[in-house]
């Protein structure tokens, strides 16, 4: 750009504010205002451009990045505090009146992921124990999320996941279990390791 | 037991980030590392565009993901995970730039940019991205952390303002030059 004033840079500032407002309100410029002077389409097309730059940019850094080894998941892994997850205790019975034997509710949930996991096309998402877990024998309602890998028959699946589950708590469990809700939340596909962008990123 | 039908069970890198969001907020440290997977490499390269450089960056990311472990349980939109870490990570970014100036006013803050690069160097890179990395290395710290903020993070000027703690009219007029400094700087493949 050729040399301007301190006068003309003052000027076009005030024109790249306006614009800007615009552009930050999601709106166009009118065409009387654009064709009124050159400057005015050159700043707006300029600003419009770099809008669209800024959304790809990101993107871009990460595809122009070398491979890295794993360390830095690592790092973050290591640092975070898994116990604040535990939840409540779940009592387990014992023949000793000394032995006072417990469960935590994240590992009755992890239970219950990998019975769900296990049924073909299928993730667990959130779970929930409704009821008073902390008390022996008191009825509990099982409460999951669940997203079917699409094309599957919901029913089905649906049935299958509350079998699985059932049977998984029962096998490994004091819980008296009344009642496991299945909710599908979510429809996935395959993820192809590229695209990151796929439908089911958005479930 | 579980029935298995005739798809074979498939990983959890298979899974949607709301899926994802809901196990790790249940303790699912596996589903947890799904998404730092997933989305690692975008928070880093987000913090090395609001920091200036990458030396911070693997630290912002690391503070983010710790910092998004202990909140997702209170994540209303599981759906919107990149979005919430984006807004972590520019806060992290902010907070160490902000430990690293703490002493500095912030006219300095906002310094002069180096002198631009000769039309020769320009021409040199090859891609949009690197020219717009080029011109915007030219704008001062403050000019450039503004135009991140909204452009790649598209925060308002109102929160822009808050996160930096200064006037929402300062982030406006930030971005006003900033603006106005890339086109100059990438007029000449217009």
């Amino acid at each position: 750009m050729a040399m301007t004033s301190p006068h003309e840079d003052d000027a076009n500032q005030d024109l790249i504010e306006q614009l800007s407002d615009l552009i930050d309100r999601g709106e166009s410029p009118s065409d009387d205002f654009l064709n009124k002077a050159p400057e005015n389409r050159i700043a707006f097309n300029a600003l419009t451009r770099f809008r669209s730059m800024a959304q790809n940019i990101l993107d871009d850094d990460v595809s122009a990045e070398p491979d890295r080894d794993d360390s830095w998941v690592a790092g973050i892994l290591t640092n975070i505090h898994r116990e604040a997850r535990a939840g409540r205790s779940i009592p387990v019975s014992h023949s000793s009146p000394k032995a006072d034997l417990s469960l935590t509710e994240g590992a009755v949930r992890g239970l219950i992921r990998s019975a769900g996991d296990a049924v073909a096309g299928t993730f667990i998402g959130r779970c929930r124990l409704e009821g008073d877990v902390t008390t022996l024998g008191s009825p509990v309602t099982v409460n999951v999320e669940a997203s079917v890998f699409w094309g599957e028959r919901m029913p089905q699946t649906a049935q299958q996941l509350r079998d699985a589950i059932t049977t998984s708590l029962l096998h490994h469990t004091e819980l008296n279990i009344v009642a496991v809700n299945v909710t599908i939340t979510d429809v996935h596909l395959r993820r192809n390791p590229k695209d990151e962008g796929s439908p089911a990123q958005d479930g | 037991m579980a029935v298995t039908g005739s798809i074979e069970r498939a990983p959890l890198d298979d899974a949607a980030d709301s899926i994802l969001a809901a196990r790790a907020a249940d303790g699912d440290l596996r589903a947890f590392e799904v998404l730092v997977r997933r989305h690692g490499p975008l928070m880093r390269a987000y913090a090395t565009r609001i920091l200036g450089s990458n030396s911070d960056s693997d630290d912002v990311v690391q503070e983010t993901f710790i910092t998004a472990w202990e909140q997702l349980p209170e994540l209303q939109d599981p759906a919107a995970m990149k979005a919430w870490l984006m807004r972590i990570t520019s806060r992290k970014a902010i907070d160490r730039i902000r430990a690293r100036k703490q002493d500095q006013p912030l006219g300095e803050w906002d310094a002069p940019a180096p002198e631009s690069e000769s039309p020769h160097q320009r021409a040199e890179a090859a891609s949009q991205r690197e020219r717009l990395t080029r011109a915007l290395a030219t704008l001062s710290e403050a000019q450039r952390q503004c135009w991140t903020l909204r452009e790649i993070g598209g925060h308002s000027y109102a929160e822009i303002a808050e996160e930096l703690d200064v006037p929402p009219s300062t982030v406006r007029g930030l971005l006003a030059r900033a603006r106005q400094r890339l086109m100059q700087e990438m007029e000449e493949w217009r």
